[in-house]
């Protein structure tokens, strides 16, 4: 059973940043979109580039390789070249930390 | 609106075409002809991850087969047009049908040049454009066999990186003295050779080929300059010349390509053009342009079908690509043809960097390996036109996105 783990502290990210944290082994990637997180797969479905080190523009996060473009919160491919959506994983802030149900 | 419509040439820019007609709610006829037997594909995978063996054809397709069918898209894949009457409106297809059509969309994108090299027409001398192509060259893919790719364009840098990566002896023949010199320059052009020297491929510059040959299947391929290289198949990457033949007596201006206003119309009632194929004027760069890179199709086929439905949508995109070439993810913005000066934020030898292309004090264009965020957050210093300080654009600890005015942003 996947089982919320503690990634960082809850005011690690700033409003529209990302980061990639390792949770059990699978690189997650988490975005701050005007305080609320979501957490997706940091590897493009496409060929395999890190999404964390693309621009994130409100919900969209854009891949630094291809520019394939998910949505952050559903994992949806908005544009390809990319075909398959990205997993999307649950988040919430428990006291002072931000936690990834990975 | 109801009438018909018909899109020639089911590439990217067609098939994106034909789904933007349905997705502005376009209930008439749609006809998408296309002389290839497969569905819209992207072909980008066709010079690496398809070549290399690493994904099925089905990753590259631009949607789903079932997808025409269930969007009432007529197609004809398999089966070229033939002519095209622009006073009656008719357009003919290779089978005998002939269609009356409001609106013909025309993006039969490009093929590759062939220059009349003796023995162009032995076995094993190929071609790269279709996924026929590419699935006759992945059965020469034997590690330990010996390629010769002739062009170090994007398409034969990507093959010759891509037949190493599969474990071959490759050798390229290119008449300048580096790779992609034309369109990067000596400093870029300079740090893709090294690449490629480094992952072990024999480059021979400044030489081109005198024949190539062999009894009925290629041998060896003999240069200008004298020298013989013995092979077992050859990839030449010479690039490609748009397809306007279906368009002669039609009334539609043809040079270098179809010619077409920012609205991607020929000037000619009902036609229009998109993709590899068509030379539109471009707004910012205020001249005609032709662009034969992936985005250009996607982007463009669909403006050129919501302006036959009548919308007067301006196609302004700055122009992207990117190339992939063992690790490395290399990508272009702009448009240029000459400059005063490259300014490099990054570090060339490290081939982590991000290039501008300055003229006159404007940034025209950015190349990147490896910073493809910075090269996004370029586009709209490239799309304002507008003299940057070229102290900034160097300056790692400058935000790029800071240096346009909000003004000049959109
Ligand atoms: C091997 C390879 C790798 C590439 N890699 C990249 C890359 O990494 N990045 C990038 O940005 N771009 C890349 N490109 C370029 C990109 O694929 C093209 O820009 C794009 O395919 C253009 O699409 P298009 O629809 O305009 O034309 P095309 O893809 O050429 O499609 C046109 C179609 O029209 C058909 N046709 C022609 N005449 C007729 C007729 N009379 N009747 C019916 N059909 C007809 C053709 O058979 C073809 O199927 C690559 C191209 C190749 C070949
Ligand atoms: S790896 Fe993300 S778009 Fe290609």
């Amino acid at each position: 059973m996947a089982e919320f783990v503690v990634v960082a502290g809850a005011d690690a990210l700033g409003e529209g940043e990302m980061r990639v944290f390792d949770v059990g082994g699978t690189r997650i990637a988490v975005a701050n979109v005007a305080g609320t997180f979501y957490a997706f797969d940091d590897t493009c479905t496409h060929v395999g580039c890190s999404l964390a080190e693309g621009d994130l523009e409100e919900k969209t996060v854009i891949c630094p390789c291809h520019g394939s473009e998910f949505d952050v919160a559903s994992g949806a491919v908005l544009q390809g070249p990319a075909r398959r959506p990205v997993k999307t994983y649950e988040t919430r802030v428990e006291g002072d930390s931000l936690e990834v149900k990975g | 609106m109801s009438g018909t419509f018909v899109i020639v040439g089911a590439g990217l820019s067609g098939g994106a075409a034909a789904a933007a007609l349905r997705e502005e709610g376009f209930d008439g006829r749609v006809v998408l002809i296309g002389a290839e037997p497969q569905p819209p594909y992207e072909r980008p995978p066709l010079s690496k991850e398809y070549l290399r063996g690493e994904v099925p054809f089905e990753q590259a397709l631009v949607q789903d087969p079932r997808f025409y069918a269930e969007n009432g898209i007529e197609t004809r894949f398999g089966v070229p047009a033939t002519c095209v009457d622009s006073v009656e409106k008719i357009i003919e297809l290779d089978d005998g049908e002939r269609v009356i059509y409001d609106g013909l969309l025309i993006a039969t994108g490009g093929r590759n040049r062939r220059p009349s090299i003796p023995g162009m027409d032995l076995e094993g001398v190929y071609g790269l454009r279709t996924v026929a192509n590419c699935d006759r060259i992945r059965q020469e893919i034997v590690p330990g066999r010996r390629a010769v790719v002739v062009g170090m364009g994007f398409i034969g840098s990507e093959v010759a990186a891509s037949l190493r990566q599969s474990g071959l002896e490759v050798v390229v023949v290119d008449r300048n003295k580096m790779p992609l010199r034309r369109v990067l320059g000596d400093e870029v052009g300079r740090v893709i050779e090294e690449i490629h020297r480094d992952n072990g491929t024999t480059m021979v510059f400044e030489d081109t080929v005198a024949a190539f040959e062999g009894d009925g299947h290629v041998e060896r391929v003999r240069t200008t300059r004298g020298r013989d290289i013995e092979c077992d198949f050859v990839v030449v990457g010479l690039g490609i010349e748009p397809v306007i033949g279906l368009l002669a007596g039609t009334g539609v201006k043809l040079d270098n390509g179809v010619v077409v206003d920012e609205h991607c119309w020929t000037g000619v009632d009902g036609i229009y053009a998109a993709g590899d194929v068509a030379n539109y004027y471009h707004p910012v760069f205020r001249r005609r342009i032709r662009v034969e890179h992936w985005q250009n199709a996607l982007k463009q086929g669909p403006v050129a079908a919501r302006n036959m439905l009548g919308k007067s949508e301006a196609y302004a995109e700055v122009p992207w690509f990117w190339s992939d070439q063992y690790e490395y993810n290399l990508q272009y913005a702009g448009f240029h043809t000459e400059w005063d000066e490259l300014v490099v934020r990054g570090s060339l030898r490290e081939r982590d960097f991000i290039a501008f292309y300055r003229k006159n004090g404007r940034v025209l264009a950015a190349v990147t390996i490896g910073r493809g965020r910075d090269l996004r957050r370029s586009m709209p210093l490239i799309k304002a036109q507008r003299p940057v300080d070229p102290g900034k654009l160097q300056d790692p600890e400058v935000e790029l996105r800071t240096l346009v005015g909000a003004a000049d942003a959109r």
